[in-house]
């Protein structure tokens, strides 16, 4: 019952927090050097026809009665239309971020489990061979650039071994996929479309591997350093003085320990490479959210930057809920 | 004859660090048996749990050990790693010090004993779970079933420590060694705590190492004590004779540095125990012993039997002590000094202090109805055990709490009617000295700046400040190099000495003493209990000394009044209090104080549930659930403090109590 309640209160939280955010972005995407409707029309068009363009995007109206038209749409799920497709935002969102959201939701998921294992062993074997090797290696991983190290990955595994599909899409179009989510290798397990499971799984391998030796490394020191602390905190050495056994002390008194400091980096890391994914997606052609609105603000499609800077704080403000949650499960002293 | 159960032979352990080197331990040599309970007494520094930690090999980073820790025949030094598993726990169980922060925070202390039984005892899971509920019912906890299933932060201090009784018996250990067990615990849990290591040594057979600075408490169950000093075995032999008639002058100092319940005056013995590099060529308490001569400067004194005594007795002094410790009578100063008729410094009246909960409605009373009144050059003493409100006292007379209902008069000002200047001028007629000397010194400011403090606040000019500061370092026996220091190169003794002056600076009219010793070795409290006295006795000046250890405020107050559960049970002048108790929780507690003389001398009564701040919700007198004497009118009854003598007392059946006492020592 208390974590209803929580998370009630936190969802409540929610609303100023999005309208900060709306705000914001309304002024600040206008305050930008720059006109849409210029980039949309060209060098050569008239004023009346830019005129009427923007008459027809309602740009003519007063900032205010903009605002307010915006915010309209907005209470009634109405995300506006883009000023350069000229199709409507909403619809563009839900087939752009469910690829982006697979994405990044495995990526960190193959980087948790490998922070966990690699950060775990490198502590219980601290300031030896292993443990320099590993943190050296992560070091390595986080100093090289996603789209230079996609590029390389590509070049091996595609180009040179052959062993995962050219980097132009996520699923092999005759595998007659059915969009559902947008996330194709959920959809093709919905829809027990076997084949276009295992195109899906292929085409994100290397995306996914890319993105998660990316973002490993600080996960990897984090996890490290609290399981060296507790390591050396005195219920684990009491634990030990007792006789415990390896087992008992690394489930029982090591795992839960390390892990409860983790949460909110993870959400943080989480969090960035919602937004910062677009290098790995234009490497892999994979159409996903960052790829469009990074479009969207090369041509100052107000409605496009609007919601996708929406989208990206709604994750956010969601993402550091669940983590609070975790965190309250795995530490019994964390009241929610 | 079979072998001991634990004989450690001539141990020796030096810490090597980059830049710096410590003895910790040098030809240490001692053994219990099965079943004996063997006390490892001296001052931190000494070596005590560097001891501790060789005997389940879990010796520090860069240490080097030489000589043998044989357990049962083996040498635990030489032990491989399979060996020291086996033998941790199994052989050798170490007790804690600070239970709470040795309990594993993520698991339920059901899971942590399970475990600990799954290990050593073989038991499948159903039965190590209802093995962990006996063995939490043995160690005296109640509903031990629900109490599986909490975690160790929501177990208060004497809960944790009886948990992590039973995390080391559960490990069916053959000798248990108690690291501090008693550190930070009450009075009476301190005599239940202890009662727990008797018994283990007496039903259950297992040796016993108790390791404590705390001589009194544990003089009553050890068989035989065991002084180190600076990493040396100093004296060793059967613990009455060695508390009763120590030879050593060292162990004398110790015995002599105790305020006891008795009221026998303290004895402090200057200096620190040193820091030594390399195992030591000469008597390392040589330069701050009384009796100390060439020989000792120049070599080791060799362990020797203590001459004309028998049994097992022996010590390392060339100039051993067979005098009766010499046992003055009760300073006789503290009374009549007549305070009480003077112009009252601090007034409280019938305050009470709620806090709140986080959210919602509720909250916990703190303080419920406390009136007090100092007089200028009048010392009060507040005791209690931990949970009481003396913390909260401490904080009001302050202004850091405001008084949900009643009121706090300082020098005749009202401080609730008081606001933003005014307020903060008066909060400096009122300083306080805190427990933990280190910690309540900025670490970024020198000694000199700490001690200016609070006379930055009244606005003096620098050169003012200074020749302030020096004159009270001097007053405090600081030496004036220090002013230039910062607190972490201080000792705790010369931290509590700054605390001290930085209190006394702003020539404050009430001083108030949250618990000033209990965070200093055994000789260090003697001398700052010395500087105390002094301190107290300036007749402009109200003092407040808060304290859980009775013996030290029978030491110096005047009057003292004891804490129940937020409220004032008894309030009387000094002897009056100690010598005749009125109110049953004063004699429970006077009761179970440690004491190396005869302790109080009435007959005793001893409360055994632990305090629960629950079950005094209801109306009546909060103690009815744990006083032998409670009737039904009692739990139904608001206590009201009453005049007995010259004492007050909130009990209703103070004059019958001598009939219901009868001579005769009450257990409940």
């Amino acid at each position: 019952m208390r974590i209803v309640r929580f998370l009630v209160r936190r969802l409540l939280q929610l609303v100023p927090v999005l309208l900060g955010v709306v705000v914001l972005t309304f002024l600040l995407v206008r305050v930008l050097p720059g006109d849409p409707i210029r980039t949309i029309l060209g060098p050569n068009a008239t004023p009346e026809d830019a005129a009427a363009a923007r008459a027809r995007y309602g740009l003519d109206q007063p900032i205010v009665h903009q605002f307010l038209d915006y915010l309209g749409g907005l209470v009634t799920g109405d995300l506006g239309t883009s000023i350069q497709s000229g199709t409507s935002v909403g619809a563009e969102i839900g087939l752009r971020v469910g690829p982006t959201f697979e994405l990044v939701v495995l990526a960190l998921a193959v980087a948790l489990v490998v922070a966990v294992l690699l950060g775990v062993w490198s502590a219980r074997h601290a300031d030896r061979a292993g443990d320099h090797g590993v943190r050296l290696l992560a070091l390595v991983g986080n100093s090289m650039p996603e789209f230079w190290l996609g590029l390389v990955l590509i070049l091996v595994g595609y180009s040179v071994l052959g062993w995962f599909p050219a980097p132009s899409g996520r699923v092999d179009p005759d595998a007659n996929l059915t969009p559902l989510t947008g996330a194709d290798l959920l959809d093709a397990a919905l829809t027990l479309n076997g084949p276009a499971f295992g195109s899906a799984l292929a085409h994100l391998i290397l995306p996914v591997a890319t993105l998660s030796i990316v973002v490993v490394a600080p996960l990897l020191r984090s996890v490290r350093a609290s399981a060296l602390e507790v390591l050396h905190s005195e219920p684990y050495v009491a634990a030990t003085a007792h006789g415990l056994s390896g087992r008992t002390l690394l489930r029982g008194y090591l795992l839960r320990a390390t892990l409860a400091r983790l949460p909110s980096l993870a959400a943080l890391v989480f969090g960035t490479s919602i937004g910062s994914t677009v290098l790995v997606e234009y490497v892999f052609s994979w159409q996903g959210f960052g790829q469009w609105a990074l479009r969207g603000l090369l041509y100052r499609d107000y409605p496009v930057v609007q919601a996708s800077v929406l989208v990206i704080a709604f994750c956010y403000v969601v993402v550091f809920l669940v983590a609070d949650v975790v965190q309250a499960v795995l530490d019994p002293r964390v009241q929610i | 004859m079979d072998t001991d159960l634990l004989s450690i032979e001539d141990l020796s352990v030096v810490i090597r660090r980059p830049g710096r080197e410590v003895a910790a331990l040098s030809g240490v040599t001692l053994r219990v048996g099965r079943g004996e309970v063997v006390g490892l007494v001296g001052e931190s520094g000494g070596g005590k749990s560097m001891v501790a930690r060789s005997i389940v090999g879990l010796l520090p980073g860069g240490s080097l050990a030489s000589g043998a820790v044989r357990f049962e025949g083996d040498d635990v030094l030489r032990m491989d790693d399979d060996a020291l598993r086996r033998h941790r726990g199994h052989g050798a169980a170490i007790c804690f010090q600070n239970p709470r922060g040795a309990l594993s925070p993520t698991r339920t202390v059901g899971r942590q004993l399970t475990d600990r039984l799954t290990t050593h005892q073989r038991l499948t899971g159903a039965e190590a779970r209802k093995a962990a509920e006996e063995q939490f019912a043995t160690v005296g906890i109640r509903s031990p079933r629900r109490r599986l299933d909490a975690y160790p932060h929501e177990l208060s201090g004497g809960m944790a420590q009886r948990v992590m009784i039973s995390l080391a018996t559960g490990c069916a250990p053959g000798l248990l060694i108690a690291d501090e067990p008693t550190t930070g615990l009450d009075v009476t849990l301190t005599r239940e705590i202890l009662r727990r290591f008797r018994l283990a040594a007496d039903t259950d057979g297992r040796g016993v190492l108790l390791i404590s600075h705390d001589l009194a408490s544990i003089a009553g169950v050890c068989d035989r004590v065991v002084v180190l000093y600076a990493g040396t075995v100093v004296e060793s032999g059967p613990a009455a004779r060695v508390l009763g008639r120590p030879a050593h002058p060292y162990t004398r100092a110790l015995l002599r540095s105790v305020p006891d319940v008795d009221g026998r005056a303290v004895v402090a013995t200057p200096g620190a125990m040193p820091l030594l590099k390399a195992a030591p060529r000469d008597c390392p308490f040589a330069p701050r012993c009384a009796h100390a001569t060439a020989a000792c400067t120049s070599e080791r004194p060799p362990v020797s039997w203590v001459p004309g005594a028998a049994g097992d007795w022996t010590l390392a002094c060339f100039h051993p002590r067979t005098d009766e410790l010499a046992r003055e009578e009760p300073a006789a100063e503290s009374s009549g000094r007549g305070g009480a008729a003077k112009e009252p410094v601090l007034e409280v009246d019938d305050a009470h202090v709620v806090y709140r909960s986080r959210f919602g409605t509720g909250g916990h009373a703190a303080l419920r109805g406390v009136s007090l009144r100092v007089a200028a050059g009048e010392t009060l003493g507040v005791v209690g055990e931990s949970g009481c409100g003396k913390s909260t006292l401490a904080k009001l007379l302050l202004g850091l709490v405001p008084a949900a209902r009643g009121d706090v008069r300082v020098a005749g000002s009202r401080m609730s009617a008081l606001r933003g200047r005014e307020l903060r001028r008066l909060r400096t007629r009122v300083q306080m000295v805190f427990q933990d000397p280190i910690g309540s010194l900025s670490p970024r400011r020198t000694v000199a700046d700490a001690i200016a403090e609070p006379l930055r606040a009244l606005g003096l000019s620098a050169a003012r400040r200074a020749e302030r500061v020096e004159a009270l370092a001097d007053r405090l026996k600081l030496d004036r190099s220090m002013l230039a220091r910062h607190p972490h190169e201080l000792s705790g003794g010369q931290a509590q000495r700054v605390c001290i002056a930085r209190a006394l600076a702003g020539e404050p009219d009430v001083l108030v003493f949250d618990e000033p010793t209990s965070a200093l070795d055994v000789t260090v409290q003697a001398q700052i209990l010395e500087v105390i006295a002094d301190v107290v006795r300036d007749p402009a000046r109200g003092s407040v000394f808060i304290s859980h250890d009775l013996a030290t405020v029978r030491g110096f107050a005047d009057r003292v009044i004891v804490l129940y559960l937020g409220r004032i049970v008894e309030e009387g002048p000094v002897e009056e209090v100690f010598g005749n108790p009125r109110h049953p929780y004063t004699r429970a507690l006077l009761s179970s104080a440690p004491s190396l003389g005869d302790g109080f001398s009435g007959p005793k009564i001893t409360l055994t549930e632990d305090l629960d701040d629950t079950e005094a919700a209801g109306p009546g007198c909060p103690l009815a659930a744990r006083c032998p004497f409670a009737d039904d009118r009692c739990r139904t009854e608001e206590q009201e403090l009453r005049p007995y003598g010259n004492t007050r007392a909130a009990c209703r059946r103070v004059p019958e109590i001598p009939d219901l006492l009868k001579g005769s020592d009450i257990r409940v």
